[in-house]
């Protein structure tokens, strides 16, 4: 390769830095500005002109939203909500997708063929039936109101199922050679195989279930029942909006999320990766 | 140790059927190797006996009990596969004792016995390394270990050393001979490398298209094969074929291809035949030589230093001579071939063999 050539590569790479760091900025300025205005006095905020850094620093936002509302209840909601959803998905998931993949039993065809339909509709579709159910199991305004139409994740099936399909056959000969039951090779074999692709599914599901609005919404209509996505609608003043206080809510509810992002990330990315059909 | 008897085993897959009425004897503590081309039925016949494939038709019994519809688990038998199976998240020590958690034992118990089985096959260095970590011949020796802590009555082996080198193969080979000395145990092996059956097996039994075709001791299948399919698949390198046509005018005479004559024994059958000769039983010799059977010409030579195979050209066909390692000899010479007559194999028209009348 020639001086010359390197060189034009050279600068067509440095193009491609720059336009990727003008996008980069795009996407993270509203971010930038979500938390600086946390981080202002409520009347720094409205003040005219573009402040990019504030005048006065102030953590009066956050100790308000943490002392003056019910954020904690909130934040023990989506714990107990998002948890419970993703430990119930994982395993009915592995276990619906261990069945099809790796047992012979009547309408084993049919049930496949009914998950990949459920696929293909669209949950808001169904969120009045939803509704409807709930209300009349009376689950409206409780934790398993908000969790039960959470669970239906065909999604996770049909990624276990495609995984177990590809664990060679001689694996679950040999643990059948060596007395194990369906439950034990699920849970001692199959399963402990492809502990990534459970912890993958495992972040994404709480990630999603921990950010659901809709359903949570119509399903928790008492505060104390309230999901932290849910709750910080009710972080309003009597006297008009207050903006750093509304953020630094957005900024308390994201944050968990956040953080199980840069903490498991390559793994979030796998599962964004299996769910959108590319394997990881 | 348990023998095991198979009845009137039938395996149908849809409409095709791969194993045909097969009956079969493994007698308690042999080592009994089931030989045969791929797509003869020895695997699927291995699986029948440990319970991973249903049998359509027959009967399988292991020490004196029917185990036809028994799970794998109880039959009391032990695989080692061909890809080993050895289950990736484990250590060594775990893969071997996976068998005694599933089934509750204690951790002192999995200890004792899998130290027990790791001693024997001197894994004991290697216990806590994951199977990734470990070479072919590794990865043997753990899934045999794997069977081992079972204590089974029958231990099957799946064409366990197909996956390994040939130097490594030679190795384990000699190891599983040990280990049947040492431990006495029923123990039957699939494969189609004769050698293999020939050096470890006390029984071969010979399979063609999902029947048995011979069954019997290694030398007694080498020397005495019932039909022209042993007689080709026994034996490296393979016998020598030679077509011909035999009268029974007084002395069992054959015309080969070519025109070659050849007096035998006496045969019952006239028509056409087929004659056999292992290559260890042909001599060269020179080409105006009397006793000569018939000349040809020589197309390859290849000196492995302890033997010879010779390939020579004759007008009835190719033929492998085993010469001595030392011998000096060119393509294209021309050369007689001697043949020990009572060392030549008959075959008539359907492949059976035609021993001598007298």
């Amino acid at each position: 390769m020639t001086y010359t050539s390197l060189r034009r590569i050279n600068i067509a790479g440095g193009i491609l830095s720059v336009l990727t760091m003008i996008g980069a900025i795009f996407w993270a300025f509203p971010l930038y500005w979500a938390i600086i205005t946390t981080l202002k006095p409520e009347q720094d905020v409205v003040k005219p002109g573009l402040n990019l850094w504030p005048q006065t620093f102030t953590l009066e936002a956050y100790t308000h939203v943490l002392f003056t509302t019910k954020i904690g209840i909130w934040y023990t909601n989506s714990l107990i909500t998002a948890g419970t959803v993703t430990v119930l998905v994982v395993i009915m998931s592995a276990a619906a997708g261990y069945a099809i993949s790796q047992m012979n039993f009547p309408g084993r065809r049919v049930l496949w063929w009914m998950i990949l339909a459920s696929f293909m509709v669209p949950i808001p579709a169904l969120i009045v039936n939803h509704f409807v159910l709930m209300s009349q199991f009376k689950l409206l305004n409780s934790w398993a109101g908000v969790i039960l139409p959470q669970l239906l994740a065909p999604v996770t099936v049909m990624i276990y199922k495609q995984f177990f399909d590809s664990v060679p056959k001689e694996f679950r000969e040999a643990a059948i050679m060596d007395g194990a039951t369906e439950l034990q090779l699920l849970y001692r074999l199959y399963l402990p195989m492809n502990w990534g692709i459970t912890t993958a599914l495992a972040i994404i599901t709480f990630i999603g279930s921990w950010n659901a609005f809709l359903w949570p919404f119509l399903a928790a209509t008492t505060e104390n029942m309230m999901n932290v996505t849910v709750g910080i609608t009710q972080v309003t003043d009597a006297f008009g909006v207050k903006y750093a206080r509304d953020l630094a809510s957005a900024v308390l509810a994201g944050l968990p999320v956040a953080l199980v992002y840069l903490i498991f990330q390559r793994r979030v990315t796998q599962a964004i990766m299996l769910t959108a059909g590319i394997k990881g | 140790m348990a023998s095991v008897e198979l009845t009137g085993i039938t395996k149908r897959f849809g409409a095709v059927e791969v194993i045909r009425g097969l009956d079969l004897q493994v007698a308690d503590g042999s080592f009994c190797a089931l030989l045969g081309p791929s797509g003869c039925g020895k695997s699927t016949l291995l699986r029948m006996i440990a319970g991973l494939e249903t049998v359509s038709d027959g009967m399988v019994n292991i020490g004196g009990t029917d185990v036809t519809y028994e799970v794998p688990a109880k039959r009391r038998v032990a695989m080692v596969f061909q890809s080993y199976a050895l289950y990736p998240h484990l250590t060594v020590a775990q893969n071997i004792c996976f068998s005694l958690s599933l089934a509750g034992a204690s951790k002192a118990v999995q200890k004792e016995k899998g130290g027990r089985v790791a001693k024997l096959l001197q894994l004991e260095s290697l216990m806590d390394r994951r199977p990734a970590q470990l070479s072919g011949g590794q990865r043997q020796r753990v899934a045999i270990g794997r069977a081992l802590v079972r204590d089974p009555e029958v231990f099957l082996f799946d064409e366990p050393l197909s996956n390994l080198d040939a130097l490594l193969r030679v190795q384990m080979r000699l190891e599983l001979a040990k280990l049947h000395s040492d431990l006495k145990t029923t123990m039957i092996y699939v494969t189609h490398d004769q050698v293999e059956a020939m050096t470890l097996a006390d029984k071969i039994v010979v399979l063609d298209k999902g029947v048995i075709s011979q069954q019997g001791t290694p030398l007694n299948l080498y020397n005495n094969p019932a039909n022209r399919f042993v007689a080709s698949f026994i034996g490296s390198p393979a016998m020598n074929f030679l077509t011909g046509q035999a009268t029974t005018s007084g002395a069992f005479h054959i015309t080969l291809t070519g025109g070659a004559a050849i007096t035998l024994p006496a045969r019952a059958t006239s028509g056409a035949v087929e004659i056999g000769v292992r290559p260890e039983h042909v001599h060269l010799t020179s080409p105006d030589d009397p006793k000569a059977a018939f000349q040809g010409r020589i197309s390859v030579v290849e000196q492995l230093g302890n033997t010879t195979y010779v390939y020579v050209d004759t007008q009835s066909g190719q033929m492998i001579v085993e010469a001595d390692g030392g011998i000096q000899i060119a393509p294209g010479s021309a050369v007689g071939l001697q043949m020990d007559p009572e060392r030549l194999h008959v075959f008539d028209a359907t492949g059976a063999a035609l021993p001598p009348t007298s």
